[in-house]
């Protein structure tokens, strides 16, 4: 049987269902995310800007601009994307399995844990400058860890992990926030500028560990979709369906965590992705299933444009996350405001 | 009993504040003053303009916060709602910064205004655009707030990128701390928590009603819509005044509803009062180990109370004394 919504793609034995609505959907925001990436390599100071950078990266001849292009620009770009992709994927698991839309992987730590560990190479360097990209990462994926033993257990819903996680991340960035007040300012600032977000000078090995963590875990993450898209009925419903809830969640917080782990070694936490991107792709796939495939693609678009927008005015850029959330925010709302009631 | 338990605990706290620590006068010297036994200008300066100034103003902080965070939870029935969710401590911030970077506004009276305002503007433009085409579900109140939270967030981040000396003031604001405040301060703020304790006390029935969904308040004549309007409000006071007295030390709006649940369960009267009270009393020992902890110096609010109310939340959620928030935790 073919549920209503859906579409049966048949090849021989085998079958998928693709329910229209959300592929619609998907398929639109990649259009928006090549245009996007075309306006964002377009972008920049220099000579190679405009229709020249868009000849350049569909296969204009003139060596110079495609050097900016290839080397420079669209390294930044995919680094980015992959970040939101991976955030906006992470987010989704973490707001589905504890049924709550506060709840994204810096709730269990990410990124304080990841402030931590880049805090640590700040000051352990002369310059006060950020050491290697794997730092924030360690951080983020070993404070996870604790938080989990900690709490000993998910609890209902996930809540008591999530509880826990807040009060150790209240406890971790009180720490983070006394240690920057007693160092130089610089120091202060190198490491508090990283927690705000940004995707100056990264490029294609910042991109490669969360691409390949992205190929890793999106397989992983879609048969925890159909368990989690089941759990919304309650945990009673679900078991009777043969689902166990309380492996499931873990199952679907490890894979969260991986992701969001991994995304903050390109662009520092940026939070507010995590958050925004899935309510909006379920606000516009439909709130029928997890949207877990168009929130990676809405994460991603959602930071290709704010970096664009933060190169596209004066020669000093501003950082991401400010456009992230100073846009997003404002967007989102309007996003909620628009429809009758959110879901 | 439960109820009345915490008010002695309170006034030891208080005479515990007013006695040891800030200044080098000892507790029989402060008990003598206190008596009007000792006539001594410098214990009467360490007393009446250091202690006495702090103790006041942690009791309206701490139980304001801890007033509000019940309300926010009760009223949202979130669990993971703090006190800064509908843009008052993210208003502040913004204000401050904005007063540091664009008019070199500083100074104790210039914060207090600024983080006062920015609150309470913050978190009537999230209610209004919450309210907006009739919605107050808890959910757009908690979305509204967590997105215009963002937005502010994101234009003091931008400020403080092009302004070292703005960011090398708000690195200290951040942490949080009692240690300015003077007596006229809490006074100043007292008429708005006043206010705020007042509405609250009227929404005790109602929110009673609205924990046991919105249909079946509609049901006993309340307006579920006005209630959770009118409880935003009072939090939004609190907040504000909190974070004007103290800076933004969110974590006991959060941690003060866990330990009343503990004690009293769901009922929303007991909820409210124990949580003010539990609220209080954290942050009257919160500042007084503040002062204590590394004499002569001090050490900032925001860590005791993350170091002390940290481990005492985990305790909680592990033991498995929590959520019982209405039926179906929304939102």
């Amino acid at each position: 049987m073919r549920p209503p919504d859906s579409l049966a793609l048949r090849l021989g034995s085998r079958s998928v269902l693709l329910p229209k609505r959300a592929t619609v959907v998907a398929l639109s925001i990649v259009v928006l995310l090549l245009l996007a990436t075309a306006a964002s390599v377009a972008v920049g100071n220099g000579r190679t800007v405009g229709w020249r950078a868009v000849e350049a990266l569909l296969g204009g001849q003139s060596p110079f601009a495609r050097r900016t292009v290839f080397d420079y620009r669209l390294p930044r770009v995919i680094a980015g994307a992959a970040a939101g992709a991976a955030l906006g994927l992470a987010g989704c698991l973490t707001q589905t399995l504890a049924r709550n839309r506060l709840a994204t992987p810096d709730l269990v730590g990410v990124g304080d844990g990841a402030t931590v560990g880049v805090l640590v190479t700040v000051l352990g360097s002369a310059t006060a400058s950020i050491g290697a990209w794997w730092a924030g990462p360690l951080g983020a994926v070993g404070a996870a860890v604790l938080v989990v033993a900690v709490a000993g257990g998910l609890g209902t819903a996930g809540y008591r992990v999530l509880v826990v996680g807040l009060a150790l991340s209240v406890t971790i960035d009180a720490f983070t926030d006394l240690v920057l007040a007693r160092q130089p300012v610089d120091v202060a600032r190198s490491v508090w500028g990283w927690t705000i977000g940004n995707l100056n000078a990264r490029g294609y090995p910042n991109a490669w560990p969360v691409m390949l963590g992205l190929a890793v875990l999106i397989p992983l993450a879609l048969p925890a979709s159909r368990k989690l898209n089941v759990l919304r009925f309650g945990d009673d419903t679900a078991a009777a369906l043969g689902v166990v809830p309380a492996r499931w969640r873990l199952y679907a917080l490890a894979v969260a965590v991986g992701l969001a782990g991994l995304a903050v070694g390109v662009g520092g936490p940026l939070a507010f992705v995590a958050m925004a991107a899935p309510i909006l792709a379920t606000r516009l796939a439909g709130a029928a299933r997890v949207p877990v495939v168009t929130a990676a693609l809405t994460g991603a678009l959602l930071v290709v444009c704010a970096d664009t927008l933060g190169r596209a005015f004066g020669p000093v850029e501003v950082p991401v996350g400010v456009l992230a959330s100073l846009l997003g925010g404002p967007f989102l709302l309007w996003v909620l405001l628009s429809g009758k009631d959110s879901s | 009993m439960l109820a009345v338990l915490p008010v002695p605990l309170l006034i030891t706290g208080c005479l515990a504040s007013l006695l040891i620590g800030g200044g080098d006068v000892g507790p029989g010297a402060a008990v003598n003053h206190l008596l009007g036994g000792l006539d001594d200008a410098h214990v009467a300066m360490v007393v009446d303009t250091l202690r006495l100034p702090r103790t006041l103003a942690a009791l309206v902080v701490g139980g304001g916060l801890g007033l509000a965070g019940a309300l926010l939870q009760s009223v949202t029935r979130n669990p993971l709602a703090e006190t800064g969710l509908l843009g008052v401590n993210a208003g502040a911030a913004l204000a401050v910064v904005a007063g540091i970077a664009l008019l070199s506004l500083d100074g104790g009276t210039a914060q207090l205004v600024l983080a006062l305002g920015g609150a309470l503007a913050a978190s009537t433009l999230v209610l209004v655009i919450a309210a907006f085409k009739g919605g107050t579900s808890p959910l757009r109140l908690v979305l509204a707030g967590a997105a215009l939270s963002a937005t502010f967030r994101g234009a003091t981040a931008y400020l403080l990128t092009r302004d070292s000396a703005g960011y090398d003031r708000y690195r200290f604001w951040v942490l949080g701390s009692l240690s300015g405040v003077t007596t006229r301060m809490v006074v100043q703020v007292l008429p708005i928590v006043v206010l705020a304790a007042v509405i609250a006390a009227a929404l005790v029935r109602p929110m009673s009603a609205l924990s046991l969904g919105d249909d079946v308040a509609a049901g006993l004549g309340h307006r579920p819509g006005r209630v959770r309007v009118a409880a935003a409000v009072a939090v939004t006071l609190l907040t504000g005044a909190s974070v004007a007295l103290a800076g933004p030390v969110a974590f006991l709006g959060l941690l003060a509803p866990y330990l009343a649940r503990a004690v009293v369960g769901p009922r929303t009267g007991a909820l409210l009062w124990l949580s003010t009270m539990g609220g209080g009393l954290v942050m009257i020992l919160a500042d007084l180990g503040s002062r204590l902890i590394v004499r002569p110096y001090e050490a900032p609010v925001s860590i005791l109370l993350a170091v002390v109310g940290g481990p005492v939340l985990i305790w909680l959620v592990r033991s498995n004394r929590t959520m019982t928030l209405g039926p179906g935790t929304a939102a």
